[in-house]
């Protein structure tokens, strides 16, 4: 008997039209009509454990691939749990596309069981969001949600569907829709980019500033070929990390908090700055007022409320990134600035003299020897504290996507769940995890999904039994006084993994870690790789709370 | 810190219920007060006009119309303190009225082109409108004739078409 279309057929076939392969998602009674529809789609579902999981996992597809990531979830409690994760995919502007299930349409507001109202809850860390209470809208505000969520300044977008809408049978068994009408996005006018080169070109200490907007912007070809020829060297703030290759001798490295010093030296020496896809945040910019005091600003930004809104911007040019870096180019000139290039030459002799091994010592080795046995193109997934300044110093980005990590939010417990969507998302890529012990057990739940479908990641967990860079800030600028910083070594991980169905092995980066990583590299399936790390080893330089980009420091007590 | 401003600004969106929600929600991620707001159905009945007033120093007041300008559903952000625009506020006052007072509350409300709506027990409420720089004084002229409570619209403004 042929099934009656229903309003879950009308979302499968939206999903396909915009070449969804694979969603990650939790059901519950509310959700079951599209599970039903989705099983009999070619679309993949995979059960997470948990569904802030699920957002991590559709924000790691996301990242990684550059389209659109999926999430999928019940009403209340399920939709609840993928706050956390729309937030992390928000504060760094990833496209995806969260459906929530809802209660009937005629229990709305009546506090009905597992209601919640999550358009309300998301409504400052979404892009956009439709609660759809007819089928009529249901096909054109999923078109529009796929629209919204991957142009412009990308974003997560909430569509909140109501069971009886996913279980209602449609007049319209083909689920057409009315055109989606988008109006067009903003641009400037050209003279203002006539006025950026010319600054550009008349300067003599010129640095470029690149954000994550420039990899959402698929415009890093193009920003190569601009520093390239106008000879400028460039920073990145942590989002824009590989946004160009590094090692090309004009990367400074990035700005910030745990940046590097030299990169934050000549942002503040220099006399023109451009900064493309770059929101200006207190962690690349720490005090505004002693940022780059005495450059000219240019900034070139999709998104007009990112222009203007922490820094004083003397030109502002709002438009599609690889548009505009494509229009400047011919304005641009080359130029040799002598002097400035041998001053960064110069201050980078002094750097690297002042900070042996990145700032990284022994873990940061440890990571450059993992990167060292896996494919070029391998992405690394860092969790957020030590274990992510250390990756992110030290992991050699070779293509724009293959450093990710949760930049903006700074979530801990994203990197397994996210490391799940990258591989997902690229199957023929070498993924690997690097997270701390507190970030790995915020969603250690997950070992479960990748071991349930035998997800051939590498989970590195870097484990010094504390919230190591809480005991570092603790150390620094709390006397030493230390609490609620401490983990515990009382946990056997191994066995943990083990109990999971996942080969692991324990290592001590003080003895030589070497035969663990050459074990993980050997291993078919997914492998956990436990690196002990002394409490006290950390990260430096680091700039103190409330100081100035040029005022970093390498050790206690400076 | 640049000097604290007026605005008003007419936003035409499209008429969605949780349209409001969404730009309440940029004055209170900026902890800015929404100090006056009206709505209504424009003659597209798919669309409506907001007018609000809000006050603040001029670098927060252009990034919340940009965050305004960058929801999905607004259509159009037209800055009415910088353009000719005609902006009045009406108000509804009810007064206590004895013999004393009668015929100075006549006269005032007469002067001011306002009209009195209701006469019962004591108590009258008129109706006043102004431009909304003259609003307050005529607040306060009425509080000295015995005003017991208003309710203010709030600013509503159009564009003059120059």
């Amino acid at each position: 008997m042929k099934k009656e279309t229903i309003g879950a057929d009308i979302v499968v076939k939206i999903l396909l039209e915009e070449g969804v392969e694979a969603i990650f998602g939790y059901p519950g009674a509310n959700s079951l009509p599209l599970n039903d529809r989705l099983m009999d789609s070619p679309i993949k579902h995979y059960l997470m454990r948990h569904e802030q999981a699920a957002a991590h996992a559709a924000d790691g597809f996301a990242r990684a691939t550059g389209k659109v990531g999926v999430c999928m979830s019940t009403s209340g409690p399920g939709a609840t749990n993928l706050v956390t994760g729309i937030a992390t995919a928000f504060m760094d502007s990833t496209p995806i596309v969260a459906l929530t299930a809802q209660v009937n349409t005629s229990l709305l507001g009546q506090d009905a069981f597992q209601e919640t109202d999550i358009i309300g809850i998301t409504m400052p860390i979404v892009k956009h969001s439709f609660q759809v209470k007819k089928i009529e809208n249901l096909a054109s505000s999923l078109k529009q949600a796929f629209h919204i969520a991957q142009t412009g300044r990308p974003g997560p977008v909430v569509v909140d569907l109501p069971r009886d809408v996913l279980a209602r049978s449609c007049e319209c068994p083909n689920g057409d829709y009315d055109a989606v009408d988008m109006p067009d996005k903003e641009v400037d006018d050209p003279e203002q980019l006539e006025k950026i080169a010319r600054a550009l070109n008349k300067s003599e200490r010129p640095v470029v500033i690149l954000g994550g907007g420039v990899k959402l912007g698929h415009a890093t070809g193009e920003i190569k070929a601009l520093v390239e020829k106008a000879k400028i060297p460039f920073v990145t703030t942590m989002m824009g990390i590989g946004s160009v290759s590094a090692g090309n001798g004009y990367d400074l490295g990035f700005i910030g908090t745990h940046g590097y010093e030299l990169a934050n030296r000549m942002v503040h020496d220099s006399d023109f700055i451009l900064a493309v896809g770059t929101r200006f945040s207190d962690r690349s910019t720490s005090v505004v007022a002693e940022f780059a005091p005495m450059a000219t600003i240019a900034q070139i930004d999709i998104d007009p409320t990112s222009i203007g809104k922490i820094i004083h911007v003397d030109l502002p040019y709002i438009g599609d990134i690889k548009e505009t870096v494509t229009a400047l180019l011919p304005l641009v000139e080359p130029k040799e600035r002598a002097q400035w290039h041998e001053k960064i030459k110069k201050e980078k002799g002094i750097v690297c003299e002042n900070n042996p091994d990145n700032g990284c010592g022994r873990a940061g080795r440890m990571i450059s020897a993992i990167q060292g046995i896996m494919p070029d193109d391998a992405i690394a997934v860092a969790d957020v504290g030590l274990n992510q300044i250390w990756t992110v110093r030290t992991w050699r980005t070779h293509s724009p996507r293959n450093l990710i990590t949760s930049g903006g939010m700074g979530t801990m417990g994203f990197s397994l769940p996210a490391a799940i969507g990258a591989k997902v998302g690229m199957p023929d890529r070498g993924v690997v995890v690097i997270s701390g012990d507190g970030g790995f057990y915020m969603n250690i739940q997950e070992l479960a999904t990748i071991s349930y479908y035998n997800i051939p990641i590498k989970i590195v967990v870097i484990n010094n039994a504390h919230l190591g860079m809480i005991r570092q800030m603790q150390d620094l600028f709390f006397q030493s006084r230390f609490t609620t910083c401490e983990l515990g070594s009382g946990v056997d991980l191994i066995a943990v993994a083990r109990g999971f169905g996942i080969e692991g092995r324990r290592v001590a980066v003080d003895e030589d870690p070497q035969e663990g990583i050459l074990e993980m590299s050997r291993a078919c399936g997914p492998y956990l790789l436990e690196v002990v790390v002394d409490p006290e080893h950390y990260v430096y330089p680091i700039i103190p709370p409330g100081r100035s980009n040029v005022e970093m420091i390498f050790g206690k007590g400076e | 810190m640049t000097k604290i401003k007026e605005k008003t600004v007419s936003i035409l969106v499209n008429n969605k219920p949780d349209v409001l929600a969404r730009i309440a929600g940029v004055f209170s991620l900026r902890s800015f007060n929404i100090e006056s707001i009206s709505a209504n159905v424009t003659k597209d009945p798919g669309k409506s006009k907001i007018i609000l007033t809000t006050k603040g120093n001029q670098d927060t007041l252009m990034t919340i119309e940009k965050q305004i300008n960058n929801l999905v559903d607004i259509i159009q952000v037209s800055d009415l303190t910088k353009i000719p625009s005609i902006r009045r506020e009406m108000i509804l006052i009810r007064l206590k009225v004895s013999t004393a007072n009668q015929n100075s509350i006549i006269q005032v409300v007469e002067k001011l082109h306002g009209r009195v709506l209701s006469k019962e027990e004591g108590y009258w409420i008129v109706e006043v409108s102004g431009d909304v720089d003259e609003i307050d004084a005529i607040l306060a002229r009425f509080d000295k004739l015995g005003m017991d409570d208003f309710t203010r619209t709030g600013t509503v403004a159009l564009e003059q078409i120059a």
